[in-house]
């Protein structure tokens, strides 16, 4: 895989928006619950959808800026994953599969685990993993040793099981 | 003008998770088969340069743009929902390769993977709604 930003950049990069976002917006960096906030749009007879959603709203905003760079990065030349495909690494094979277009309710599964397992440990990559480990917090290390523990079940049990 | 601001640092945000491949199904592959350093690189630099830059604000009392001070909220421990929850989450991102904010980069780069993956989670978080009340924690 070609042209990648360097792990020594790319992480203290990501590592500086929790504290832009502290300062500049007074928000703690977190993605997961921007799901809860467009959940409430829609399922407010649900309990758990009835809250005062103007506090995630924030990161409805955030999680936009995301897709933003996502359809951004296409124009500029940074769609990547079909090229990837035409790569022989080993797990190329199986990406062929999963990319494939049929693959679509793989990836729609996928997702259902994702936003559960989220909302249940209350947090995800960002929340736990970044801005929790780095308050030291214990409810966020012991979710991020989880997150660990239930990809490489993931990535080296079910995968070969599936494919 | 505090929407611009969110929307841009999202901006950011996605562009440095695309420019070092973090929304790749392979790399998460390479993450898990213990192939690559380069993930655990990238978190590990982003942990180490939160907790520095958390530590300074501490530090320096550095007041937010508002004035006020920064106050932060850890997250409440609930054993069963972290470790429940975090193995289901894992489970996710280790077959997809996607976990909350690469999904949404991937709905503006591959709508078909991103959209499915979105209405996904969606679907997971309704689920978890509805029984919210009844699971463990």
């Amino acid at each position: 895989m070609k042209d990648v930003l360097a792990w020594y950049i790319a992480g203290p990069l990501i590592g500086l928006i929790v504290p832009l976002l502290l300062l500049l917006r007074e928000k703690q960096f977190g993605v997961s619950s921007s799901y809860r906030f467009i959940g409430s749009k829609f399922f407010k007879k649900i309990d758990y959808f009835n809250y005062k959603s103007g506090k995630d709203k924030w990161q409805f905003h955030f999680a936009l800026g995301l897709v933003f760079a996502g359809v951004f990065s296409i124009y500029s030349g940074g769609f990547q994953i079909d090229a990837e495909l035409q790569e022989s690494t080993k797990y190329a094979e199986i990406a062929r599969t999963i990319y494939s277009a049929d693959n679509i309710l793989f990836f729609f599964f996928g997702g259902i685990v994702i936003g559960f397992g989220a909302r249940y440990a209350n947090g995800c990559t960002a929340g736990h993993c970044i801005m929790g480990v780095s308050q030291f917090s214990l409810s966020s290390i012991v979710s991020t040793v989880c997150f660990f523990i239930g990809g490489l079940f993931a990535s080296l049990v079910l995968i070969p099981l599936l494919f | 003008m505090k929407f611009v601001l969110t929307l841009l640092l999202g901006f950011l945000f996605g562009s440095i998770l695309i420019a070092t491949q973090a929304y790749s199904w392979f790399r998460i592959q390479e993450m898990f088969h213990f192939d690559s350093f380069h993930m655990y690189g990238v978190l590990f630099s982003a942990i180490a340069t939160a907790a520095l830059s958390l530590f300074i604000i501490k530090k320096f009392k550095i007041k937010t743009i508002s004035g006020q001070k920064v106050v932060l909220e850890p997250k409440k421990l609930e054993w069963k929902a972290n470790i429940i929850g975090g193995l289901l989450f894992g489970i996710g991102w280790g077959l997809t390769g996607a976990c909350s904010a690469p999904l949404y980069v991937l709905m503006g780069m591959h709508y078909k993977i991103g959209i499915s993956l979105f209405l996904g989670a969606m679907t997971g978080v309704v689920l978890f709604g509805l029984v919210d009340k009844k699971i463990p924690k």
